[in-house]
């Protein structure tokens, strides 16, 4: 497994010089990272990963995993922050998403004197990784997390990578679905967090001729006939449920259908491009080579 | 026939023809789609076994549930509006549409995670629907009941409130809902039809067409109460049985439609206008006329939402509203000129 290493080493020099840029504006170690406040599921995420939960005093609703966020005071929607919930919990420091709104408040946070850094994002798995070693370097924890890094994430990524490579993945038309309650499917198009994730596992997004998340129709479905279908796994909780969709005949008459090729993941593991995205894209990298 | 008395014979004609156009367009839309079926391999039988999936598993129902509702919501209208005397009204104002809207908005946040496990999913979000729209008809029923012939003003500003509670349910919903829920939420209140098969439209074709029918024999007593509520009384006109068999009708009708398509705006309310403006203003006529036309115009817009943007799809609901709304100023203009 050990030369895998090498590649992905120079990968990462390369994208160290490629954000460093960002990495100067952002990712510097903060004055003070002792009580943080959230905005943004993925944040949350690694800071629980690194084992750092424990500055975290305030988080948004997007922040929903692990389980125990809950009970930790929340400060509304990430999209739809107000300057006056973030700051009665007296933070020392705000860590927030790209896309951290709206821009009135985000300005009238900056303008405050409390830190505030947005992590910037790159939905890979360089990126992941990125924003990982960026939120270490804010809060003084480098070494550290070098090592959860080299010892819990490179090894899949390195597996993910070696996938890639042995198998004909890059062949294969994968359509990722959000959403199939009440409404016709809906799917990512190009420019979407799924997209992204079809692209991490190094498979072809069958809907990137459009933009956005979109409603398809079924017959467009079938007409392009997916080899996967990935779908969300909060639709789905029972085994009737899973025969309700095999059995679909929307579903039932493409290649993924005939060959039984669903694949149900949790959908804000897949797409919240945190460490769970990257133990998500193995799962599916393994299940698109099988 | 009671449903041809009182209809001239220009009006039948125009029945007729209304019924044509409506076999036209229903083929159209049944011949046309993202995947390509030829119309001479279906007559040939020339057919794949996918390409029969698709033509009577996929569109065909799909074709059929959009002429249904279009149907129903128009029908709705062409007697609401008759039943209050007031040209603003459709299905969407006395809150049955609202109440079919808060119990799917709740089964697509909160449902999906909270409900037993022996329930079979397909029929959810209808059932959740159907049971919101249930619990406003029984508020209505309870409304309706307590007033006398005076209620119908009540029973508006009834609905207005009904409306407005409704309205906070989905807003609060709206805002604890994660990002995948939010999407779900946001297309299904534009309306779509995609989802159709024939083991729920089955149910809501028969139950709206019995009920369709139901509401037909009223025609004439709708038409006897454009004179006034003491005027139809004195008539003979049991105004209470009237109102209430309407609302509970409708009420059934809208809520199927809604459970089934989500929300499609203003078919129910410029379609009875439109076709009182081409024929007149008979309720028989107009209900008659109402449901055909309806069903047209649905099944058109349908059409193009499934095949404007393809593979995408346009929410049906921005369709009817974008086809209808310049249409209608269309033909207020052009009764200005008269």
């Amino acid at each position: 497994m050990l030369k895998n290493y090498t590649p992905l080493f120079i990968f990462f020099l390369l994208t160290s010089t490629l954000f460093g840029a960002n990495r100067n504006l952002e990712c510097n170690l903060a004055n003070d990272p002792s009580n943080i406040v959230v905005a943004g599921g993925s944040i949350t995420e690694i800071l629980y990963f690194i084992g750092e939960e424990n500055r975290i005093i305030g988080v948004d609703v997007t922040s929903n995993y692990p389980k125990e966020t809950k009970s930790i005071p929340s400060i509304g929607y990430v999209r739809n922050l107000s300057v006056e919930g973030v700051l009665s919990l007296n933070p020392t420091l705000i860590l927030g998403e790209d896309d951290m709104g709206p821009p009135i408040v985000v300005n009238q946070l900056r303008d405050v004197d409390v830190e505030l850094k947005i992590i910037p994002e790159y939905q890979t798995i360089e990126g992941i990784i990125e924003k990982i070693l960026c939120i270490a370097s804010i809060i003084d924890s480098d070494k550290k997390v070098d090592k959860i890094i080299n010892s819990d994430l490179l090894p899949i990524v390195d597996e993910i990578n070696y996938l890639k490579v042995q198998s004909i993945i890059k062949n294969k038309k994968v359509m990722l679905i959000l959403s199939i309650q009440g409404v016709s499917p809906i799917v990512a198009g190009s420019g979407t967090s799924g997209d992204a994730f079809i692209k991490m596992v190094g498979a072809q997004n069958i809907f990137d001729s459009f933009k956005g998340w979109k409603p398809v129709s079924e017959e467009a479905i079938i007409k392009e006939n997916p080899d996967y279908i990935i779908i969300p796994s909060k639709d789905v909780h029972k085994n009737s449920d899973v025969k309700s969709i095999t059995t679909n005949p929307i579903f039932k008459n493409t290649k993924a259908g005939i060959e039984n090729n669903f694949i149900f993941e949790d959908t804000m593991a897949m797409l919240g491009f945190g460490p769970r995205t990257i133990k998500s894209a193995l799962k599916v990298v393994k299940q698109l080579s099988k | 026939m009671i449903f041809v008395r009182h209809i001239n014979n220009y009006q039948k004609i125009l029945v007729v023809g209304l019924l044509f156009v409506l076999f036209l367009v229903m083929l159209l839309a049944t011949s046309k789609g993202s995947y390509v079926i030829l119309f001479s391999d279906l007559l040939y039988e020339n057919l794949t076994v996918l390409q029969s999936t698709v033509l009577f598993d996929i569109r065909l129902p799909r074709v059929l549930l959009a002429a249904f509702v279009g149907a129903s919501l128009s029908l709705s209208g062409a007697c609401l509006q008759g039943l209050f005397r007031n040209p603003l009204a459709d299905p969407g104002l006395i809150g049955v549409s609202a109440g079919a809207a808060l119990g799917a908005t709740t089964f697509i946040v909160v449902g999906s995670n909270w409900l037993p496990n022996f329930l079979i999913s397909p029929y959810l979000l209808p059932i959740s629907s159907i049971t919101g729209s249930a619990l406003v008809i029984i508020v209505l029923f309870f409304i309706t009941r307590g007033f006398g012939k005076e209620g119908i003003t009540y029973l508006l500003l009834a609905g207005i409130a009904v409306n407005a509670f409704a309205g906070v349910g989905i807003g609060f919903l709206t805002y604890i809902s994660d990002d995948s829920e939010l999407r779900g939420l946001t297309f299904w209140t534009m309306g779509s039809f995609g989802g159709s098969n024939w083991s729920t439209i089955g149910i809501a074709m028969l139950v709206i067409s019995v009920t369709s029918i139901w509401i037909l024999k009223d025609g004439r007593k709708l038409d006897i109460l454009q004179l006034g509520e003491a005027e139809a009384l004195c008539l003979g006109i049991d105004i209470k049985k009237l109102r209430f068999n309407v609302i509970i009708s409708s009420a059934i009708i809208v809520g199927i439609s809604v459970s089934l398509s989500g929300m499609i705006g203003f078919v129910g309310l410029i379609v009875p206008h439109l076709v009182r403006m081409i024929g007149g203003v008979n309720h028989n006529y107009v209900i008659s006329g109402s449901a055909i036309t309806g069903a047209t115009i649905m099944v058109l817009a349908d059409l193009i939402s499934r095949t404007l943007i393809k593979p995408a799809e346009l929410p049906v609901g921005l369709i009817t509203s974008a086809i209808g709304s310049p249409f209608f100023l269309y033909l207020i203009f052009r009764m200005r000129q008269k």
